[in-house]
């Protein structure tokens, strides 16, 4: 995660789109649109409101909106999402909560 | 607690918060940070930008708008308008657009310095400038002298030479005194001086020899 070459610090707010060729860290608040071909990472601080397009994406934080990975979408056990998930692989750790559909259909 | 746009990472829209922002890859929108914003040699930014500092090593197109500083190093390039206190553009920089640092300082203790330093320069320089201008005037100056001092004096004699009338009571001498002068006449113009001179020596000759 320290190693992307994108953060998203905790006291940044984002209104609009994000799209990169490279992992991108959100600590802070970002609404609108993610599309990503790397792996994205909602850190514990992080918010994301936004309709997610990535390869990966690893939910420490709190997500609201449709999230859509070509490998796969993880809800860490702090994690929070309200939204529909279509990935093919979903994992969704204990103590994590989540509320939507998930669609692992490849 | 600092953010990082990578350089393969393209952010469009309104970006606020309070801690250093670095884009080394493109930002679009709107910016508004209240810590610095740095521009890497990579970075794109194009948007409205609102910061305490602000460091453009790459590209900025756009207004900036910072509350202590903006520097826009080697290398960085810039079209936009600048608003700030201290505004640092260093050389190998490109910039194209307005600057204001603000106004009480140019109104009143800047324009007061500036009027300070010209009125020094002029005593300064003045010196010099008064040294050099006698210097060069004068030499051209006696050259007209003498050349004017030379050339009225001949064209005088000619005038003298023509008491000719003295020798008009021989109308030889009316000759060659019309000859002399319509000699020296034709050909003064082009050199006035030597025509009237051997002019004179004709005459002379002429009389003594009378």
């Amino acid at each position: 995660m320290a190693n992307a070459n994108t953060i998203i610090g905790s006291s940044i707010v984002i209104d609009g789109e994000i799209s990169g060729e490279e992992d991108l860290v959100i600590q802070g608040t970002v609404k609108g649109k993610v599309a990503l071909k790397e792996a994205l990472f909602v850190e514990h601080s992080g918010t994301v409101e936004a309709d997610i397009q990535v390869s990966s994406v690893e939910i420490s934080g709190q997500v609201t909106g449709n999230v859509v990975a070509s490998d796969k979408v993880e809800l860490k056990s702090d994690g929070r999402m309200v939204g529909d998930i279509k990935a093919p692989r979903v994992l969704i750790a204990d103590g994590a909560t989540f509320k939507g559909n998930i669609d692992m259909e490849r | 607690m600092a953010t990082v746009v990578g350089d393969r990472t393209f952010i469009n829209g309104n970006l606020t918060g309070d801690e250093d922002l670095t884009v080394h890859g493109r930002v679009k929108g709107t910016i508004q940070i209240g810590k610095s914003l740095i521009v890497e040699p990579t970075g794109v930014v194009e948007a409205e930008v609102n910061v305490a500092n602000a460091v453009v090593s790459g590209v900025v197109v756009g207004n900036i708008t910072a509350t202590d500083s903006v520097e826009i190093l080697k290398g960085g390039r810039m079209v936009g308008d600048i608003a700030a206190p201290r505004v640092i553009i260093t050389d190998g920089a490109l910039f194209r657009g307005g600057i204001d640092m603000g106004e009480v300082k140019a109104d009143e203790s800047g324009l007061a310095d500036a009027r300070a330093r010209a009125a020094a320069a002029k005593r300064g320089g003045g010196a010099p400038a008064r040294a050099a201008r006698p210097a060069t005037p004068p030499r051209p100056a006696p050259r007209p002298a003498a050349a004017r001092a030379a050339t009225p004096p001949r064209p005088a004699p000619r005038p003298a030479t023509p008491p000719p009338g003295r020798a008009s009571d021989s109308p030889s001498a009316i000759a060659s005194a019309a000859a002399s002068t319509g000699a020296s006449a034709p050909a003064s113009p082009s050199a006035p001086k030597p025509p009237s001179p051997p002019g004179g020596r004709r005459k002379k000759i002429l009389l003594k020899r009378r």
